[in-house]
């Protein structure tokens, strides 16, 4: 364990580094955030009809995804891929260590710094300048951040899984893309789910993604409350066990065939 | 001397397309891939109007005329312009110096250095949304619409390109980090999703007047589908709307000309 907490801490100095990229990407996130509530608004505005969910919580509920999208490592890559197509997955190989635990301690990190260089900034503009809804019970508060936690364990593990399939395919652009384009649209990102036709909410509740976005934001918004929450903790963890499986199993697999490129 | 530079440049794209297309598996992934995730931006649209209805005179269609406008002129730019997106290597890396000495103009070299084949998937899948929009309005075109569309999507390329021009300019003083663009490219492909004219005022006239966003799809959309602009905008800005991507393209390139001015090399 001791080791894994030194990999994570490793990979939250390297990202100290990068102090212009991270102001850069801030201020993306916020403009992204501005421009996807100005819509809303928009909409909000110019219809009468009861909607399942009020401006004010949409609004919540997208400056808390633009705060935590790279804390939850959204679209996040993680290096296992390059390693492969290099070669120096090889130096890794000789290593002690557990390869997939290596890779989500490696995310660990990233998501520990941004955390405290992003998500905490961008909450602090979004509480102040946005006048976001901020829970008044404690216990929201501690369900909300360990569905936090579990989101992002459970898109660790996904992301970990998809891109070790370099392994088969050497470059990780098309298959990431794929599993980007389903996590994007099923954790409830471009619209929350609660707005979304029923027949679709379906398909999404039978899914992983909603655990990555959707789920710990409705804690937040108040709208999923009491056994629900421990029910949606429950199939975070499920689908956590799922991922995890599925990257040894690929992983192993992967290793039998390797071919070691480059020099 | 024109037709020199054409030639060389097709040469050098038709190069970048034979390696592109090297790992044919890869490569359409990449394409395929492109098309799913850019494809995701239109699904905030289907969302919305399956939600809402109407936003105030414009269905969903004529939202999708508009999003298939800017999404064909966004890809292109993408595709074209990738040499000015990726300029902050060049810089960092110092192989910009190599650039100087060569007989052509740096902003030629940058551009025929790239050519992002795999937003095919971007253009093709802002092309599909764009002709299902036109059937389901049941549009008729007369050759000087259709002129006028194509200039549109010229002039809107020219505009992106104009902003990635920007930002690759800005790496000459700053050496890395030209994210920030992002926020007017990428940024602006998103707001110009949707029609311009549901933004608060502030946001409306940033787009209008300082970047000008509006004239690569909503100002053309509002002549194409005959709808006039809530806030009163005159009819002719519509009719001028390519000329302005192509302005900005032109100034853009002064600028850089001006960065250039200012290089200084890292070294290797």
């Amino acid at each position: 364990m001791r080791v894994y907490l030194e990999f994570g801490r490793k990979s939250f100095q390297k990202m100290l580094q990068y102090r212009t990229a991270n102001l850069a990407g801030m201020a993306t996130n916020l403009f992204f955030g501005a421009v996807r509530v100005l819509i809303f608004t928009a909409f909000y505005q110019a219809s009468t009809a009861e909607q399942p969910l009020s401006l004010h919580q949409v609004a919540t509920y997208v400056w808390l995804s633009q705060s935590f999208l790279m804390v939850i490592r959204m679209w996040g890559r993680p290096e296992v891929s390059d390693t492969i197509r290099d070669g120096s997955v090889a130096m890794q190989l000789t290593k002690p260590v557990d390869f997939q635990f290596y890779w989500l301690a490696d995310e660990f990190g990233k998501s520990t710094y941004f955390l405290l260089m992003r998500a905490l900034p961008s909450l602090l503009f979004s509480i102040f300048l946005f006048r976001i809804m901020i829970p008044a019970d404690p216990l929201t508060w501690l369900a909300f951040l360990t569905g936090i936690l579990l989101a992002v364990v459970l898109n660790q593990s996904y992301i970990v899984a998809a891109f070790s399939s370099t392994f088969w395919t050497l470059d990780a652009t098309g298959v990431g893309g794929f599993c980007f384009a389903l996590q994007t649209f099923f954790s409830g990102f471009v619209v929350p789910i609660a707005l979304w036709p029923d027949w679709l909410q379906q398909i999404a509740s039978r899914l992983p993604f909603e655990g990555m976005i959707n789920f710990p934001f409705s804690i937040y918004l108040g709208e999923v409350t009491g056994v629900d929450i421990l029910v949606g903790f429950g199939k975070q963890i499920l689908w956590i066990a799922f991922f995890v499986c599925i990257g040894r199993w690929g992983i192993r697999r992967g290793l039998t065939k390797l071919v070691l490129q480059g020099g | 001397m024109i037709p020199h530079h054409l030639r060389l440049y097709f040469h050098f794209v038709l190069a970048r397309i034979r390696t592109q297309t090297a790992y044919r598996t890869s490569f359409l992934l990449d394409v395929a891939s492109n098309f799913l995730i850019t494809a995701l931006d239109f699904s905030m649209i289907w969302l919305i109007f399956e939600r809402f209805g109407n936003l105030a005179d414009w269905s969903m269609w004529q939202v999708g005329f508009l999003y298939g406008i800017i999404s064909i002129s966004f890809g292109l730019s993408n595709m074209v312009g990738r040499g000015f997106d990726l300029f902050q290597d060049e810089i960092r890396l110092g192989t910009f110096d190599d650039k100087l000495i060569r007989p052509y103009s740096t902003f030629y070299l940058i551009l025929v250095h790239q050519f992002d084949l795999k937003r095919l998937g971007k253009i093709g899948q802002g092309l599909i949304f764009f002709l299902i929009a036109n059937a389901k309005l049941s549009m008729s075109w007369s050759i000087g619409k259709v002129i006028f569309l194509l200039a549109t999507i010229v002039g809107g390329t020219c505009f992106f390109i104009g902003l990635m021009v920007v930002g690759a300019t800005l790496c000459f003083w700053t050496v890395q980090s030209i994210e920030f663009i992002n926020i007017f490219t990428h940024g602006g492909n998103e707001a110009g999703n949707f029609p311009i004219s549901i933004y608060k005022d502030w946001f409306r006239r940033l787009f209008t007047f300082v970047i000008p966003l509006a004239f690569v799809n909503y100002f053309p959309t509002l002549y194409l589908l005959d709808k006039a602009d809530p806030h009163g905008a005159p009819a002719i800005l519509a009719l001028i709307s390519p000329l302005v991507g192509i302005i900005f393209l032109t100034v853009s390139s002064q600028i850089w000309r001006f960065g250039v001015s200012h290089y200084q090399s890292t070294g290797h």
